[in-house]
């Protein structure tokens, strides 16, 4: 949309007369004039034309009338994608709205179709900011506002800066959205916490309270009236069975019971007892007959034995006698047996005593013999024993070790050549006489002639006539002492052998040998005289002395001697079998006997006994006939006793049961009355418990409750569903409200931003997405607060907003007037520059209305200057 | 000609919970009075007996105030004759109310506690079905059938429970044969347990409540007369008003253009007897924002009158149209949100939960604009 020209009649101090601007162009158009001159009427004059309906006289239509009153009349030519028309409105007296097609000259609309057209004019969506953007001095022009509101510069200032955020509003729906937001946010808040739940202290967290406690209430209720009901329950079966216990026919019945058990209990103990003495009288009769039985069993038994002993005693007679002549005969033989062998033992004795004098003799006699031969050996062995010890003495003086006597030799040899060697070395003197011989000594012995002569040391040779010649040798002392030393060794050899020489000691070893051989002879010789000694060659003598002093005169053949003690031996052996074979005869005769003996007395002593027990036996078949009698008798009775017991054993009575039927009968008695008892008591807790209950009429205090938890539940229900239709309004709300931001806010800061580099390359403001306001401005690097932004930069911020606005709705296809209205009161001239450099910018497809008074700074903007000439409604 | 009153269920000593505070103790009260308007209506129409067939007492424990008052209440009235019979509120289990009753019992107070022959005046026999339980499970007037009563008198049945399956507390297997009166040979066969008025045929009834206690019957508290003139008669039924309440539902249907104030205002009593009514309304049909509005703020100004005056609007649909929303805002974000709610409250695929939450958060809307002003 684009204005082309703006007619008003009768407005404000353009009372009774006319004026308008034509020939509104594209882009940049300026109404430059002074204050007062009436810029501000025309604005407002336009504002009302298209947000006012022309029905009604609110304050921003007021404003348009003058004092004077009259019909303030609007118009305004516009150009749209579909036409151009001329929109006129008259308010107050005549109210008018009309359309009008300028390209067909018609009549388009009147009264609401005309509001109807300027509304898709300024709308063009519901959702969208409106058709036509104001900046106004101070306020947008679309708010309401007070005279009071446009004084002060800071109101001016603030409403500068909230004049951007009126457009927010628009789209966000503005203080209204927010108020109403505010009260549902309230009201919600008061029923619960943000996070939707009952708030304490609030109206829902009551009801909650409310019916929690009631739902309690109704719980204990509830049960208080079960067990009231139970009680009641209880009580009736109670007093039902009470009544039946205490029934007097029942009470009856159970008493006859007990009377019938008490007398078939009697009855049972007397049949019981009866029973007992047939029994006790049978048993007696039994116990007779089998007395009687016995007896004369036991009789009978006797009498049979006492005809088997008879018999049996004869025989044992017979066999004692006969045994007895045995063991007689026995002892006969037996005793003549004895005295063979004491016979022959005599002889034996006699015989050996013999046969040993016999042997005495004949050992003397050998003994004589001998003795001469042993005291001869004796003598040469004592004779033998005397060489021996000769010789060995001899010996011992004779013995040399031969060892050493060869050491003696090697020294001998040793010495002769060590003797040999000295000579060699040393200095020798020859002495050849001329004449006489035997004139020259030395060491006063004579000098041979012609002899090497050696010597040692010093030597004198006394030389005849002539004088004492001395020679001295001056050897050292050394090669003497080794012949010397094996001197000394050979002196003592000798001494230690006890010889003078070596030959003595050859021949000592020879003497020595020879004498050892005849020791050996003499040792040979006294071996064979007396190989066990020479002492027990003198025991020997000794013993053959005395025997040799024995009797060597008995005269008897020893051989016969012996036989005859042989044959002595023998019989004694013979008779002594005899003996050992006769004793066994003897005892078995006397074993014999004795059993014999015994059974024969066995057999009296039983008699005896027999005899007691039966009687004389002229009485014993009296005596037998009357035990059988008695036996009869007996059995008779017993069986009599036995009759009389059977019937009562099969018709027996059960005491026992009996017994225990009175029992059950009692105990049926007593647990009624016990059962009675305890009823009582219980019917007494019962009636307590129910009376204090139904005095509390906990029934009906129970239906009550349950009642009000209906009433409580529903108002919780209420409050369940207040809460979520103000929790679903909040949230709509919201929605709505950032779907707004989303769809408009965020394309418009992008609008924005060109254009805010644009006039500002010192500063940089950063606006809040949300609400669009500038929120930090950032100067040389410092963070500023918003606050202190200048007045100039405010409206500029203003300004800039609306036209980022404006871009946005171009580019929607809705391109849309945007109004300042001195606008531009604060800035300098530099921003003001800058301003226009925007605006010029923006302008290219946009128009742009500029009321200013600041002619001055104005001229500058350029654009189309825009005239205003009078004007009368109709003409145009 | 035997005349007598027959009504049942006075349910006295009712507590009346889900009642406002206030109203509780003169509902309560008004059940206990029913004793006399009752016996003014005997003597009114010259009845010497009145039959109360059951729920005489609303529990089977009530205190002992409330026995003793009740029976003094009916002792004031001799020499009117009263037969109380168990129902299944107060059945013969409540052995403690009928022990204690039966210590205090006037003169003129019978407890037909046994289902026998009562001879209740010359040629007249009285055949009680005393409830044995809450919920005795077998038909308890089948005795009636076989009973003796003297030759040519007149035969009277009492009884209590459903006939068929309507019982007031939807037991179901213990009915009543509707044609006991018939089978039984009854002149009359007065019931007990509806609190509405029932005729069942012409010789069997439901008296209905004295003194309703729900909305739910709408018909006002009655007792009925019955005149048999001898045996084999067919009763003459009178019914007369004993109520000190009135419990009314009001329908109210409203199209979307009515004038609901109006609408509702017609609907109501005369302002005198307000005060002694219980109306609920029940609203159905479409209103407008601004109608539901109102309608809400008219019944707020009609309740003080009332002893309780409550709208249902379950029934009632709430209109918006695109001018309801324009009074919220023509345009931005707080007519979206208005327009988003309208959509949620049409929007079929929401349950209907959602759609009434939707549609009451647009309510709120509209009404905060409205408080708000424009």
């Amino acid at each position: 949309m684009k204005l082309t020209a703006l007619r008003l009649h009768n407005v404000k101090r353009f009372a009774g007369q006319g004026v308008a601007i034509e020939n509104i162009g594209d882009g940049v158009n300026v109404l430059c004039a002074v204050n007062e001159f009436g810029k501000s009427t025309f604005f407002e004059a336009l504002h009302a034309l298209f947000f006012q309906p022309h029905t009604g006289t609110p304050e921003g239509v007021r404003l348009l009338r003058p004092y004077s009153g009259g019909n303030p009349v609007v118009e305004a030519d516009i150009t749209t994608s579909e036409g151009r028309y001329r929109l006129a409105k008259q308010f107050y007296g005549g109210k008018l709205a009309s359309v009008i097609d300028l390209d067909g000259g018609r009549l388009l609309a009147q009264a609401d179709e005309a509001e109807a057209f300027i509304g898709k004019l300024i709308h063009g969506g519901s959702a969208g900011p409106a058709g036509l953007l104001w900046v106004r001095q101070g306020v947008t022009g679309i708010e309401r506002r007070s005279k009071s509101e446009e004084d002060g510069e800071k109101r001016v200032r603030e409403s500068l800066l909230s004049s951007v955020q009126g457009e927010v509003e628009a789209l966000t729906g503005g203080r209204r959205m927010a108020e109403i937001a505010a009260a549902c946010e309230e009201e919600l808040y008061s029923l619960v916490t943000s996070t939707l739940r009952p708030k304490s202290g609030g109206l829902y967290a009551a009801a909650l309270d409310e019916r929690d406690k009631l739902l309690k209430d109704e719980q204990r209720l509830s049960a208080e009236v079960t067990g009231l009901r139970d009680a009641l329950d209880k009580r009736r079966m109670a007093l039902a069975r009470l009544s039946e216990l205490e029934n007097p026919e029942e009470g009856a019945i159970r008493r006859e019971g007990i009377s019938a058990a008490e007398a078939s209990v009697e009855a049972a103990k007397s049949h019981s007892e009866a029973l007992k003495a047939a029994e006790a009288e049978a048993a007696l009769a039994v116990i007779h007959h089998d007395a009687a039985k016995q007896a004369l069993d036991s009789f009978r038994t006797a009498l049979k034995r006492a005809a088997d002993l008879r018999e049996q005693s004869t025989i044992a007679q017979l066999r004692r006698s006969e045994v007895l002549d045995r063991r007689a005969s026995a002892i006969a033989e037996n005793e003549q047996a004895m005295g063979e062998v004491q016979a022959a033992e005599q002889e034996e004795l006699e015989a050996r005593e013999l046969l040993a004098r016999v042997d005495a003799t004949l050992l003397a006699r050998d003994a004589a013999e001998q003795l001469a031969g042993s005291d001869n050996r004796l003598k040469q062995a004592e004779v033998a024993r005397t060489q021996i010890e000769d010789g060995e003495a001899a010996l011992a003086m004779l013995t040399v070790p031969e060892q050493a006597v060869e050491q003696l030799q090697a020294l001998e040899i040793e010495i002769a050549s060590l003797r040999a060697a000295h000579l060699a070395t040393l200095p020798t003197l020859c002495m050849e006489y001329r004449a006489a011989a035997d004139l020259v000594t030395i060491d006063a012995k004579p000098l041979p002639h012609a002899e090497d002569q050696s010597f040692a040391g010093t030597v004198r040779l006394d030389i005849a006539g002539i004088g004492v010649l001395t020679l001295r040798s001056n050897r050292p002392q050394q090669a003497d002492r080794t012949i010397e030393d094996a001197e000394a060794k050979h002196r003592s050899l000798l001494a230690s052998l006890g010889v003078d020489s070596l030959m003595t000691a050859r021949q000592r070893l020879v003497e020595a040998r020879d004498r050892a051989a005849e020791l050996g002879l003499a040792r040979q010789r006294l071996g064979d005289l007396a190989p066990k000694g020479i002492q027990q060659l003198h025991e020997e003598l000794a013993r053959l002395s005395a025997l040799a002093a024995g009797d060597l005169e008995l005269k008897v053949d020893s051989q016969q001697i012996r036989q005859h003690h042989a044959a002595a031996q023998q019989r004694v052996t013979t008779t002594r079998n005899n003996v050992r074979e006769a004793l066994p005869l003897r005892s078995h005769a006397d074993e014999a006997v004795m059993a014999a003996e015994t059974a024969y007395v066995t057999i009296q002593a039983e008699l005896t006994s027999l005899d007691v027990i039966l009687g004389p036996e002229a009485a014993r078949e009296e005596k037998e006939r009357l035990l059988l009698t008695e036996a009869n008798a007996r059995q008779t009775l017993r069986e009599a006793a036995e009759m009389r017991a059977a019937p009562l054993r099969d018709g027996a009575h059960d005491l026992t049961s009996a017994e225990a039927v009175l029992r059950r009968a009692r105990s049926v008695q007593d647990a009624a009355t016990q059962e009675a008892g305890q009823l009582r008591v219980t019917l007494a807790d019962l009636n307590g418990h129910i009376r204090t209950r139904s005095d509390d009429a906990v029934e009906e205090a129970w239906r009550e409750a349950r009642e009000k938890l209906e009433v409580a539940e529903e108002r919780v229900g209420r409050f369940e569903i207040e809460k979520a239709v103000l929790d679903r309004l909040r949230t709509t709300l919201g929605a709505a409200r950032s779907a707004a931001r989303d769809l408009y806010l965020k394309p418009v800061m992008s609008e924005l931003r060109p254009l805010l580099g644009l006039l500002f390359d010192d500063i940089s403001i950063v606006f809040d997405e949300n609400t669009l306001l500038p929120q930090t401005v950032r100067r040389n690097g410092q963070d500023e607060d918003v606050d202190r932004l200048s007045g100039g930069m405010r409206e500029q911020l203003s300004v800039l907003t609306r036209l980022a606005f404006a871009r946005l709705l171009a580019r929607d296809g809705r391109p849309t007037p945007v109004i300042l209205d001195d606008a531009l009161v604060y800035s300098d001239d530099d921003r003001i520059e800058r301003m226009f450099d925007a605006l010029h910018r923006q302008s290219r497809d946009q128009q742009i209305l500029v009321f200013s008074c600041r002619q001055r700074a104005f001229a500058k903007l350029g654009g189309n200057i825009l005239q205003m000439s009078d004007w009368q409604p109709g003409q145009s | 000609m035997f005349r007598f009153i027959h009504s049942s269920d006075l349910h006295i000593g009712k507590r009346f919970g889900n009642m406002p505070e206030d109203l509780r103790g003169r509902l309560r009260e008004a059940r206990h009075s029913a004793i006399s308007r009752l016996a003014e209506q005997a003597r009114v129409h010259g009845a010497s007996n009145i039959f109360l067939a059951g729920d005489t007492f609303d529990t089977e424990t009530p205190t002992p105030a409330m026995l003793r008052q009740a029976l003094a209440e009916m002792s004031q009235s001799a020499p009117l004759r009263w037969i109380l019979l168990p129902g299944n509120h107060d059945s013969l289990l409540a052995d403690q109310l009928w022990s204690a009753a039966g210590s205090v019992v006037p003169d003129n107070v019978i407890l037909a506690t046994r289902p026998e022959t009562l001879t209740i005046g010359a040629d007249v026999a009285l055949l009680p079905a005393p409830c044995t339980t809450r919920r005795p499970g077998r038909d308890l007037t089948e005795w009636m059938n076989s009973a003796a009563t003297p030759q040519g008198a007149i035969r009277l049945g009492l009884a209590h429970g459903a006939i068929q399956n309507f019982s007031e507390d939807s037991a179901a297997s213990d009915v009543i044969a509707p044609d006991r009166a018939t089978k039984a040979g009854l002149d009359y066969l007065a019931l007990g347990d509806w609190h509405g008025p029932v005729t069942i045929n012409e010789r069997s009834r439901y008296s209905g409540a004295p003194e309703p206690d729900r909305f739910k019957h709408d018909t006002p508290g009655q007792a009925l007369v019955v005149s048999i003139a001898g045996p084999g008669a067919l009763p003459e039924i009178v019914a007369v008003e004993t109520a000190s309440f009135s419990w009314k539902t009001a329908p109210l249907h409203l199209l979307s253009g009515d004038d609901s104030a109006a609408a509702f205002e017609a609907l109501l009593p005369p302002a005198h007897l307000r005060r002694q009514t219980l109306l609920r309304i029940a609203a159905s049909g479409r209103v407008r924002l601004s109608g539901r509005t109102i309608l809400q703020a008219a019944i707020a100004v009609a309740a003080p009158d009332f002893a309780y005056l409550e709208l249902d609007g379950d029934g009632l649909a709430t209109d918006c149209e695109s001018g309801d929303l324009d009074r919220i805002d023509r345009s931005g974000a707080l007519r979206e949100a208005a327009q988003a709610l309208l959509d949620e409250s049409s929007d079929e695929t929401r349950s209907a939960v959602e759609r009434d939450i939707s549609r009451e958060a647009l309510v709120r809307l509209f009404s905060y604009c409205e408080a708000m002003g424009s």
